[in-house]
């Protein structure tokens, strides 16, 4: 299959919003995992995330709109605009029938849900917003992103657990590969820092609890990890067929050129701890972009911080990359701003993005003790290296295994 | 009444006073959705103390359409 342009880069995080600020804090190696301040999450097991105190300051919302949707939807209709600009791009200029949105998550927007629920339980329907049927649902996002765009064109939104944006990409290329449409917004968003989502990722029972010291607490592949923080934001970008973004004299910041999905099939939660299935994805991925395991530069990691998560990854890098792993340093940048559970792989593409323009990877925060050894971790700070071909894993539960192969743009 | 009923949904809705013309509808004044109608019809109810329906009160309903609406259910 052909390779797809980004051509536009929209990301809205705890580590900053646009990409510029978000790439100075990457590439520094900061920490933006506190104590969640929103509400009181004082009793909660885990308490700590990766927070976004600052979205309306970059926010081109109207008040009018901002009631009547989620902040999921919000941080996706920031990103959008991010992206769009960064790409050059003016949608009233476009056939909006060729232009299309994918955008993946895995929860929904709880923040207006559980709101909306307190008051119907008390104040009874006449006390819930008439919005909130219209808030919640996973795609509304895309819903939004439609309306104040004026997009009509062959659109989805993925919910495969943490795996959601990655899966999204993967999917927006086929699209555009089969000509269907001009420009895809593709990407995805995920607010999870609210208290019944926050009880839901409790609940499941794989947080750090390290509440007392939150920027040591997500440190996956550490032999001290005690599971992931959550985080939350949006990660957006625009892509475009390769002879279209050059006929405009668009900049090109990458190309997706691989993407493969499998399934393990063993377990409701857990991944299987063979890594064969998630193998078998990264190798479909390899096959479609016509790459060799020793051609990938740079391995962005799903690291979940859990024994399981973490060491069923790396026996299936192992599988594929066998003695050249050694070689290919690999990082988990989302150590230092969360997990975005269905955004975080289109985070990871972004971050492996910049990091191949500007030949430096970012870290793995917290990696003092590898568990497993003969791995190339980038650990604490960021390190110059020149990459052209990356991979990057992203994994949910239930077994869901996704991988994406992105190039060096042609900055 | 007619700065009354323009106070209530301007707070409800978001929307500036001046953008709500007395003989203008709110379709075209504030381009409206069907939503926002059911928020809009529920909000004056709570307001004025009277039970509307919302075919009595629509998107093509200016603001004096609305007040004199609620007018004649006080009256009553």
């Amino acid at each position: 299959m052909e390779k797809i342009a980004i051509t536009g880069i929209g990301v809205v995080s705890p580590s900053g919003i646009g990409k510029r600020q978000f790439w100075a804090n990457i590439k520094s190696g900061r920490s933006f995992i506190k104590e969640i301040t929103r509400f009181d999450a004082s009793k909660y097991p885990a308490h700590i995330a990766g927070q976004i105190d600052d979205l309306e300051k970059y926010s081109h919302i109207s008040e009018r709109l901002l009631k009547k949707i989620d902040a999921f939807s919000h941080m996706a209709l920031v990103a959008s605009e991010l992206a769009l600009q960064d790409a050059g791009i003016d949608i009233k200029n476009e056939d909006p029938n060729l232009v299309g949105i994918f955008l993946g998550n895995a929860i929904g927007g709880w923040l207006y849900a559980e709101t909306e629920l307190r008051d119907l339980y008390l104040e009874g329907r006449e006390g819930v917003s008439p919005y909130m049927a219209s808030a919640w649902f996973p795609a509304a996002p895309q819903g939004q992103v439609s309306i104040y765009y004026g997009i009509k064109g062959f659109s989805k939104t993925m919910v495969s657990d943490r795996a959601s944006s990655l899966m999204a990409l993967g999917y927006a290329r086929k699209v555009l590969y089969k000509n269907k449409l001009n420009l895809i917004l593709a990407g995805g968003m995920e607010a999870p820092v609210t208290p019944y989502a926050l009880l839901c990722c409790n609940t499941y029972g794989a947080l750090s609890t390290r509440n007392d010291d939150p920027q040591a607490a997500y440190r996956p592949f550490d032999k001290g990890r005690s599971g992931f923080v959550i985080g939350e934001g949006s990660g957006i970008v625009v892509l475009e067929n390769i002879q279209r973004a050059r006929s405009r004299g668009a900049n090109i910041l990458g190309f997706i050129s691989g993407y493969g999905t499998t399934c393990d099939g063993v377990d409701r939660i857990n991944p299987a701890s063979d890594g064969k299935e998630l193998a078998r994805a990264i190798n479909m991925a390899l096959n479609d972009a016509k790459a060799k395991p020793e051609d990938i530069g740079y391995i962005s990691l799903d690291g979940l911080a859990v024994d399981l998560w973490d060491n069923s990854e790396i026996k299936a890098l192992r599988l594929v990359f066998a003695d050249a792993l050694k070689n290919i340093p690999v990082s988990c940048p989302k150590s230092m701003f969360g997990n975005l559970l269905g955004a975080s792989g289109a985070l990871d593409m972004i971050i492996a993005l910049l990091s191949m323009e500007h030949s430096l990877i970012p870290p793995t925060l917290n990696l003092d003790t590898p568990v497993l050894r003969d791995i190339n971790y980038v650990a604490k700070q960021a390190r110059e290296y020149k990459v052209n071909k990356s991979l990057i894993v992203s994994r949910g539960r239930g077994g869901i295994n996704s991988a994406l192969v992105v190039e060096k743009g042609s900055i | 009444m007619k700065d009354k009923v323009k106070e209530v949904l301007a707070s409800l809705l978001k929307v500036k006073i001046e953008e709500l013309k007395d003989d203008v509808s709110l379709q075209n004044s504030i381009g409206v959705d069907s939503t926002e109608m059911v928020e809009s019809v529920i909000a004056l109810e709570k307001s004025f103390g009277v039970k509307l329906n919302i075919k009595e009160i629509t998107k093509n309903s200016t603001i004096n359409d609305i007040a004199s609406t609620i007018q004649s259910k006080l009256a009553k």
